[in-house]
């Protein structure tokens, strides 16, 4: 199956041509998720021969256990690398990467040029851009459960997550399955999702990064036809695509994520809501998974942990892609009386 | 005919006087390991990250759970009468978990002095009621008899306290039901008629003055102690040439036939924590503001703050004769402060006299 998946993504990469493209949509999820791995991990291979002579750059350190400069190779060095030159405690504590004191950066993301380096934990003073980072990890973390937590028989098809909104209390992914027209999960499937997600939480799995042109990411998300319809819009605001990697699950993100799985602490999925489309778009229903998570190392009891679970159960009121212009709040017990 | 020679002789033997007497007290070895199936009830504490705003915000909620629970009104003042079951002199109603708070004297209309105890009913809830048929506990030892009537088990919690500082699983027994968590929990085997609802609050007016009721605690922890204290055994004289023997117990045995130190002899040794069952201690007074009870005597077993439960005594000539509240006594604004056994002098009556002779 897998000689088969590098043989077809072989001759993809050397002519794209219509007829090879409907072969592809035949593909089943699990082949469809082992050809983007393959492609992902393929054309970051490429990217990193691209570079050529390897030429070097300084990175000045500011922060514990002293300031210093380290010389690190262009465009292949990450700042986990230069983590990694200080000590275990550096690459486990630091979530993301701050660049001239201005530019959040992946941990797993090669620096381009010189500049001035410091590490972010979940502990510092202004942490609200690596809680947008983690938050954006989980919602990330959340398609990947979804994707792999169904049997093989019902199809998953993720449609995308909203920026993150801390303040509403959870985390989202609205994902398409379309042979489920009315799913109600109970605790019990709850529960199940909660432990397929801190099973890939557990693994400490790292985050990867990787900026591909807008054909190739066409390519890898031929079988999502939901990817398909935003791929190009997100080109045309960005000029390239910026896919995330977890292990076998690739996914688009545009803002810094966290370096590492294992740095998520706590985590519950607590609750899938049903999102109907309006009567003009494609996409008749959606399903709004939400979970809440903590980093590792909060340290919170049960009881107020489980109010957090409780706010995290209502349905959040980010916007929906396929109806934006209707009210996703849930509607109260005095609005329906005065309409009724 | 066997059966009438072997009576006989069963008879006869146990007319002969036996030298050696044991008695074979069922002494349980104190386990310190906990059994396969413990959860443990208190959570390791640890500094929780919290912003003080935040705490706040857990305080309001622990309150408002707290009132929700106590604001109930018990279910029973909606219930009428007829629907209730009716008492029997058989029916097994619940008990109370109380907390035994101190020693007071009251004196009689004839100006005796009783020494009372005072136990304190706190917080006392009705958690779950398992039926009879449901019900399957576990056998930790072998039983000596066993109940005929098929009873059904009644758990009550009493003293509420933060969830936070128990562990998950704990919790988790009490929201199941929609309750908040309990410091103490207990079963009281109870007719299946006698039950309660989840969440019904029980007070000390459960029981009436001039009631008897059984106390069952754990005895003060006396720790190793000598013969004299722990069996009363009457020593040796302090002087006249008693040499190093003052409180030991002596002879332990004799020789002959069976020259060995029978098992049970009593012998010094641990003494306390133990499970002792005190019969038919009278109820002289209840306060209703607080819940408490005067019960007469000082023989309550543990110490001053430690944990009691209060059952309806099986004494055949103290036991109930009028119903008593049924299943628990509702809810009631207006009722008085204190309630006083018949035998009791109150102090706002005029003193009493005593005629010169």
């Amino acid at each position: 199956m897998k000689q088969h998946a590098l043989s077809i993504s072989k001759s993809l990469l050397l002519n794209t041509s219509a007829k090879c493209l409907s072969s592809i949509r035949c593909l089943s999820t699990e082949e469809a998720v082992e050809r983007r791995n393959h492609l992902f991990v393929l054309e970051k291979k490429r990217q990193h021969e691209k570079v050529g002579r390897i030429e070097k750059i300084e990175v000045n350190y500011k922060g514990v256990p002293k300031d210093c400069t380290l010389i690190m190779n262009k465009d292949i060095s990450t700042p986990y690398d230069c983590a990694r030159h200080f000590s275990e405690w550096h690459t486990e504590m630091s979530a993301l990467a701050l660049l001239d004191g201005t530019l959040h950066w992946d941990m797993h993301r090669p620096l381009t040029e010189s500049c001035t380096l410091e590490f972010q934990s979940f502990n510092i003073a202004e942490p609200q851009q690596v809680n947008k980072a983690f938050w954006r990890t989980c919602s990330l973390l959340l398609g990947a459960c979804a994707s792999v937590a169904f049997k093989s028989t019902v199809p998953v098809a993720l449609h995308s997550f909203p920026g993150p909104d801390i303040r509403s209390g959870s985390f989202i992914y609205d994902v398409d399955l379309p042979t489920l027209p009315d799913w109600r999960p109970t605790s019990q499937e709850l529960h199940t999702l909660s432990a397929e997600y801190i099973r890939i939480c557990r693994q400490k799995l790292p985050v990867e990064r990787l900026d591909v042109s807008e054909e190739l990411a066409l390519e890898m998300f031929v079988d999502n036809p939901h990817k398909t319809t935003q791929i190009p819009s997100i080109a045309k605001a960005n000029g390239k695509v910026t896919l995330y990697k977890v292990d076998k699950h690739v996914d688009i993100s545009k803002g810094p994520l966290i370096g590492n799985t294992g740095q998520v602490g706590k985590v519950a999925v607590t609750a899938v809501h049903k999102l109907t489309g309006s009567n003009d778009s494609e996409v008749k229903q959606l399903y709004r998974f939400q979970g809440v998570a903590l980093p590792t190392g909060v340290i919170l009891n049960h009881f107020a942990f489980s109010l957090l679970i409780e706010r995290a159960k209502k349905l959040n009121s980010a916007r929906s892609p396929i109806n934006p212009f209707a009210d996703t709040r849930e509607p109260a017990h005095e609005s329906i009386a005065a309409r009724a | 005919m066997s059966k009438s020679s072997l009576k006989l002789l069963c008879t006869a033997l146990s007319k002969m006087k036996v030298a050696y007497v044991t008695t074979r007290s069922c002494y349980y070895q104190p386990k310190f390991r906990p059994p396969y199936w413990y959860s443990p009830k208190e959570r390791v504490m640890s500094e929780d990250m919290l912003t003080q705003e935040n705490r706040d915000f857990l305080e309001e909620v622990r309150q408002d759970k707290l009132n929700l629970q106590t604001a109930v009104e018990s279910p029973l003042a909606k219930v009428e009468t007829e629907e209730v079951a009716q008492w029997t002199p058989t029916t097994r109603r619940a008990g109370l978990i109380a907390r035994k708070i101190g020693n007071y004297p009251l004196w009689s209309k004839d100006g005796k002095k009783f020494q009372t105890t005072l136990l304190q009913v706190v917080d006392n809830h009705v958690i779950k009621y398992i039926p009879p048929e449901e019900f399957t506990p576990m056998k930790t030892t072998k039983l000596n008899w066993r109940e005929k009537r098929r009873l059904g088990c009644l758990l009550v919690g009493s003293e509420t306290i933060d969830p936070s500082i128990v562990t998950k699983e704990y919790c988790g027994l009490f929201d199941s039901v929609g309750m908040l968590p309990k410091r103490h929990l207990r079963r009281f085997m109870i007719s299946p008629h006698a039950k309660m609802p989840t969440g019904t609050p029980l007070f000390a007016t459960h029981f009436r003055v001039g009631d008897y009721v059984d106390v069952r605690a754990k005895t003060m922890d006396r720790g190793f102690q000598g013969v004299m204290k722990r069996w009363g055994f009457k020593g040796m004289p302090a002087s006249h040439g008693v040499t190093k023997t003052h409180r030991r117990p002596g002879n332990i045995g004799a020789g002959g036939e069976k020259a060995r130190v029978w098992p049970g002899t009593k012998m010094p040794g641990h003494m306390g924590n133990s499970w002792r069952t005190l019969r038919g201690v009278k109820i002289l007074r209840i306060n209703t503001k607080h819940n408490i009870l005067w019960m007469l005597g000082v023989g309550i077993p543990g110490e001053t703050g430690a944990m009691c439960y209060l059952f309806d005594t099986v004494l055949p000539l103290r036991k109930l004769k009028t119903p008593p509240p049924f299943p628990t006594q509702p809810f009631v604004d207006d009722i008085p402060l204190e309630y006083y056994d018949e035998s009791i002098h109150m102090f706002d009556t005029p003193t009493i006299t005593f005629e010169e002779s």
